[in-house]
């Protein structure tokens, strides 16, 4: 199980990096934490020529908290992420759904622009960020550009990045307010992919009334998903009248097509898929509530 | 596919090696500097038995490329026991309390138990046992592992609080 | 024993730190893949893709031309060596099942080993293995066992039906009124999914050959087996093969014997001017490593209207795969004949077929007939909630008490030394199942799912096969008075190496520091069977004695020639040789070694010089029995389908311990694998016969996170043999997976639910749920 040959390249920074990416065209990949292609490698399921490695590029680096937003590059470790008190304050919901990713041995080289940009639809980063509405900084020869999360994620393990573009950063919106914040997955094992998980946040009016909320959907289809048609039933609803089972069946009507493996038929994922939503609701307007 | 030089530290010593691009991390250390204690379980990055330190973080040495360790310093479980080759108190409480039978497992234990128990020098059982999950043993049944990182914690010099 | 003054034991029975632990903690370790070999190859295996194929032809030649590829090789290279290929363990003369070291002609599951690629190194050797064009012509597999015996395909010509062989005892239909007359009868088929053994190291093998002799290095349970055979497949004389070992990490029956792998590498090594390494890496280890459990029963229990049973019967069908690795027709007949367990049942039969399908072949693991405890078992708790009756009232009704033994089972199995009733009582009374009863109640007051089950069995150790029936230790005193041992044995996670230097310590009454072993190489050992069998403790224990006995009445010989005292008054112990009562008059071990090896003058008339013994142990039973009782407890969720293990309890009879902290691991290690088994595990096909786990991603072993406390009790009876000593390296395995599976049936008692079908999948516990009912049929 050993990687079929490739050249390495290490630019310096971002610029040099899509430079590379435009000039060797698509037989180049960037790597970053590697924590997901290098398996593919190894198992030759992924056979670049070039691997270009973004560990070493300038620029990529970091969490900055900018008024109302948090800016987090896209080679910044979940370990880093995780040990981040600007994010645990600001972000909770993101600095919650990274203990779950895989082992700590994982998030130690695992970054945060890696599980984006893998657009693995079972994993947890990229459905806190549809639930969140954040927004995806990518840069290309043809410059910068900003896309929202929700339109990042195009089908399975694909994206909007165009093969000689890189995710830059990610800005995270920080919900203020009585807001509360939860994250429910089930897996079969500690550290495991989801079967099915959902990223809940939920904002309150003074009237206990749902303000606004997001409920950000993995393993659950073909990319992350965010459970609009359950949000509007919610919003604008007193929080106490919202039944947490009610949001997760209608997240789940709204589904059109469920992934099925040995481990989860498409039923059984739909059924756990309430479930967690429901449980990750009344947990988040619990949050809020006490907020 | 030109191959790279690299410089890193191992274990305090310095390596200067010429390698391919593609030669993992593991391999690396394996196979040209000899430190056959890094064992690989699966290659793939899930069973943990390859886990060294890289710079003192836990990582993987199947899913890094060797290329990557470039300037770093890194510690395997040869590199673990005492300056005068006593054992660690990890190492010793693995031992004490039968944390440990066919020992293939072992190295990646070490080393990410290690790290584990520095940052986290006072865990909870739950802790403790989400701490190992990265690491597959099939001869213990985990339970020798388990009393063996209660017993390293209690004695760990940062845990005792 | 022999007569002479045995001093106590001082370590026997203690938790004496390992003396395997040092090198495996810091790295030093050596495992197969540790060897290099100046000049050494690498070899990788072009494996089928299809589960059925003929192949119409093979082209080397973009393969070849890889830069660093030094040989490429298929069946006509290789399969024309062998020799003779049959396995000491299971004999010459058995109706053996097909085994070509590389496929000839069909290829017969995904990962069918079809060319050899031997190259400078394993990176090298895989980018050649992609090149090697394989022409295949698709075939129509035959995937599920459970239809194979109707299939038109047959996986191998010359087996019609598919059906690799079948046993059996008496006709069931002679327990026909039997069945018909009891006022309850359980029927139920209980089907068991594939897992693996998937030690953590993976198989591997270094060959070597070197004027006219070749050297092996082998990830093995049994060194002397890889000799025997390896010498038997080349036409080699025996003392013309070395097989080393150091470490193996694992091996769980995996490595009992060499598979066709191995096989190659042997032949191949012939061939080469150096070394050829091949490691089998995890995808490999997990597509043609082989398979187990995959099995099926039609199970039948009769009891009176008082729940005493009457009879027991099960029609056994399992899945050997394509290359069932060893002869696995044999071992299935384990599963009927221990299917009446540990309980007073008057009648029995069982009948058992084997059958090949298009998947990897079948290999040994861990209590390889454990399908009888969990068809027994499963049944036992369904009859009990259908009777209305306590299921743990049901096993006390029933399980043999010691006033009964021994006690021969209808399927002729005689059991003795055997504690099933006592372990039975000690596990419920650890676990306070009066108060866990209430505990559940209260639970299920407030919506919440708690389950206790239990499985209760009796277990064959140390059977004395061919191979199995005796076991040679050397025992060596140096010069200095430390002391060398000398056994087959070899480290694979079975603690051998403490294990024999704690036995030899006693035997010779020194200090457990002063003794050393030497296992694994079989230039040096003494022929021996290796670990498989839940052997390696009583047979290892039974060498050491028989040895140290010889080497005792040396030592006592010279001391009192040196002491002048008589031969009885002598005594071993400390390091020294000591008259009785008068313990200020003594000679140390050291000095009696020097006057051995140095001084043979002062040696006393008849005795040799020299302090180096050999002797070989006979076992005094054709089995040893073992016997323990699981008990689980576990929440159940019934929304996720999630089951949480809250306390594992194992009462077991082992006999007395050697080590006590060896044998809660080998139980510990055990009952891991038997919850990843009926929980997680799952070897699985699609329909057209690929493997979709060949991953650690999709195999899903149990972490530290999924696996509770385990709980250790003991039993002590003495088995036949020296020091009473019984097997205990299987049971775990065993009583594991019916125990949990019967917890998650009581914790879903109140829907109605029945287990027949594993694993246990949370899908599958919600489906049960849902369905309030078992899904009894096959597939």
């Amino acid at each position: 199980m050993k990687p079929a040959a490739f050249d390495y390249h290490a630019p310096g920074d971002a610029d040099e990096a899509v430079a590379l990416l435009a000039e060797l065209g698509d037989e180049a990949r960037p790597i970053a934490g590697g924590q997901s292609l290098m398996p593919m490698l190894a198992l030759r399921l992924a056979l670049p020529e070039h691997l270009v490695d973004l560990g070493r590029a300038e620029g990529l680096r970091g969490i900055e908290e900018r008024g109302d937003s948090v800016w987090i590059g896209a080679t910044t470790t979940q370990r880093t992420i995780e040990r981040s008190a600007a994010v645990a304050r600001a972000v909770p919901l993101l600095a919650r759904a990274t203990p779950l990713i895989g082992h700590f041995q994982i998030r130690n080289r695992g970054t945060l622009g890696g599980s984006l940009a893998h657009a693995d639809a079972a994993a947890e980063y990229p459905a806190v960020a549809v639930a969140l509405d954040a927004r995806f900084e990518t840069l290309s020869p043809r410059g910068a550009r900003t896309v929202p999360a929700t339109e990042f994620s195009t089908g399975v393990y694909s994206t909007d990045l165009e093969p000689d573009e890189l995710l830059t950063g990610a800005v995270f919106p920080v919900w203020s307010g009585r807001c509360g914040f939860a994250i429910e997955e089930f897996t079969r094992r500690s550290g495991d992919f989801a079967v099915a998980g959902a990223a809940v946040a939920v904002e309150l009016d003074a009237g206990s009334c749902v303000s606004r909320c997001g409920i950000g959907l993995f393993g659950l289809g073909s990319t992350p998903l965010r459970a609009t048609a359950a949000e509007a039933a919610a919003t604008g609803s007193p929080s106490g009248d919202v039944t947490p089972e009610d949001v997760g069946r209608t997240a789940m009507a709204e589904l059109e097509s469920v992934p099925a493996d040995l481990h989860a038929s498409a039923g059984y994922r739909r059924h756990i898929g309430a479930a967690v939503v429901a449980r990750a609701w009344h947990r988040a307007v619990q949050e809020a509530a006490h907020a | 596919m030109p191959d790279i030089e690299i410089r890193l530290t191992v274990n305090d010593r310095a390596w200067r090696a010429t390698v391919a691009p593609r030669l993992t991390l593991a391999d690396f250390l394996r196979e040209r500097c000899g430190l056959t204690g890094t064992h690989l379980g699966c290659e793939h990055g899930v069973c943990g038995a390859c886990t060294i330190l890289v710079d003192g973080e836990a990582v993987r040495a199947c899913l890094m490329f060797a290329v990557q360790a470039d300037g770093t310093r890194i510690t395997t479980v040869e590199g673990i026991a005492e300056p005068g080759g006593d054992l660690s108190p990890i190492q010793a409480a693995f031992r004490d309390h039968h944390g440990l039978q066919c020992g293939f497992c072992t190295p990646g234990l070490i080393t990410s138990v290690t790290a584990f128990l520095r940052d986290n020098p006072d865990p909870t059982d739950d802790e403790i046992r989400t701490g190992l999950s990265g690491n597959l043993c099939r001869c213990t049944g985990y339970q020798g592992i388990i009393a063996a990182v209660r017993a390293a914690a209690r004695t760990h010099p940062s845990g005792k609080r | 024993m022999d007569g002479l003054r045995t001093a106590a034991a001082r370590y026997a029975g203690t938790r004496v730190a390992r003396v395997e632990d040092p090198r495996l903690l810091t790295g030093h370790g050596t495992f197969v893949d540790d060897v290099v070999r100046p000049g050494m190859f690498h070899g990788c295996f072009v494996r089928s893709p299809l589960a059925r194929a003929r192949i119409a032809g093979i082209d080397l030649s973009g393969a070849l031309a890889v830069e660093g590829v030094h040989a490429i090789f298929v069946a006509d290279d290789l399969n024309p060596g062998v020799h003779e290929q049959w396995y000491t363990l299971i004999g010459r003369d058995v109706p053996d099942t097909p085994r070509p070291p590389l496929a000839e002609g069909e290829v017969r599951f995904v990962g069918d080993p079809v060319a050899l690629v031997v190259a400078a190194d394993r990176y090298v050797a895989e980018d050649a293995a992609e090149l090697v064009a394989v022409d295949y012509e698709p075939l129509p597999p035959v995937v599920d066992y459970v239809t194979a015996r109707e299939s038109d395909e047959l996986v191998h010509a010359a087996y019609p039906r598919n059906v690799a062989g079948d046993l059996g005892g008496a006709p069931l239909a002679d327990l026909a009124p039997v069945f018909e007359e009891a006022a309850w009868v359980v029927h139920e088929t209980v089907y068991q999914q594939a897992y693996a053994p998937v030690p953590m190291e993976t198989r591997g093998i270094v060959a070597e050959w070197s004027a006219g002799e070749l050297t092996i290095w082998a990830a093995t349970q049994s060194p002397h087996e890889v000799r025997l055979f390896c010498a038997r497949l080349l036409g080699l004389p025996e003392h013309r093969v070395r097989v080393v070992m150091r470490d193996t990490g694992g091996g769980f029956g995996q490595k009992v014997v060499p598979q066709r792998e191995d096989m190659c590498v042997m032949l191949a090594a012939p061939k080469l001017p150096g070394a050829l390494k091949w490691i089998e890496d995890r995808r490999e280890n997990l597509q043609a490593a082989g398979m187990s459990r995959h099995e099926h029963g039609e199970a039948r229990l009769a009891f009176d209207a008082d729940g005493a049973l009457l009879a027991a019967a099960i029609d056994h069908v399992q899945d050997v795969g394509a290359y069932p690795v060893p002869w696995p027709v044999g071992t299935a007949a384990a599963v009927g004949m221990l299917f009446p367990g540990p309980y007073r049942v008057p009648a029995g039969t069982f009948s058992t077929t084997s059958v090949f399908s298009n998947t990897v072949g079948r290999a040994a693991y861990r209590g390889p007939w454990q399908f009888e405890s969990v068809a027994r078992e499963l049944l036992l708790d369904t009859a009990a909630r259908r009777m209305g009756m306590d299921p743990v009232e049901l096993r006390r009704r029933n399980l043999l008490r010691r006033d009964e033994l021994p006690y021969v089972n209808p399927t002729g199995m005689p059991y003795s030394d055997v504690t099933p009733l006592e372990t039975f009582e000690q596990a419920l009374k650890m676990l306070d199942y009066d108060a866990f009863r209430d505990e559940q109640r209260a639970a299920r007051e407030e919506g919440r799912h708690l389950g206790v089950g239990t499985c209760t069995y009796v277990e064959p150790t140390t059977a004395a096969m061919p191979l199995y029936g005796t076991e040679g230790a050397t025992i060596r005193i140096e010069p200095s008075g430390t002391v060398n041992v000398y056994v087959s044995g070899g480290s694979s996670g079975n603690s051998i190496e403490t294990t024999v230097v704690q036995l030899t310590a006693d035997a010779l009454g020194v200090d457990i520091a002063d003794v050393s072993t030497i296992q694994g190489d079989t230039a040096i050992t003494p022929f021996g069977g290796g670990s498989g069998g839940s052997r390696s403790g009583s047979m290892t224990a039974g060498a050491v004695a028989e040895t140290a006995s010889v080497l005792r009445e040396r030592l006592v010989a010279i001391a009192a020639h040196r002491l002048e005292a008589a031969v009885e008054d002598i005594e071993l112990g400390g390091g020294q040789a000591r008259v009785r009562g008068v313990p200020s008059v003594g000679v140390a071990v050291s000095e009696l070694a020097e006057i051995a090896y140095f001084h043979p003058e002062q040696l006393p008339p008849g005795v040799p010089p020299g302090l180096e013994a050999s002797g070989r142990y006979r076992a005094e039973s054709p089995i040893i029995w073992a016997n323990a009782t699981h008990v689980c407890t576990c929440e159940v969720d019934v929304v996720t389908g999630r089951v949480t293990l809250l306390r594992h309890i194992v009462s077991e009879d082992c006999g007395p311990m050697i080590n006590p902290s060896v044998v809660e691991g080998q139980i510990a290690g055990g009952t891991v694998q038997g919850i990843g088994g009926v929980l997680y595990e799952h070897l699985a096909y699609d329909a057209d016969g690929n493997p979709i786990t060949s991953t650690f991603m999709d195999y899903l072993l149990p972490t530290a996170s999924e696996v509770p406390d385990i709980e250790y009790g003991h039993i002590e009876t003495l088995a036949p043999g020296p020091g009473g000593y019984k097997g205990v390296g299987e049971g775990g395995a065993i009583g594991t997976p019916p125990a949990v599976a019967n917890a998650v049936a009581d914790a879903l008692a109140p829907f109605g639910v029945e287990i027949t079908r594993l694993p246990l999948t949370p899908e599958a516990i919600v489906a049960l749920v849902d369905g309030g009912a078992r899904t009894a049929v096959p597939r």
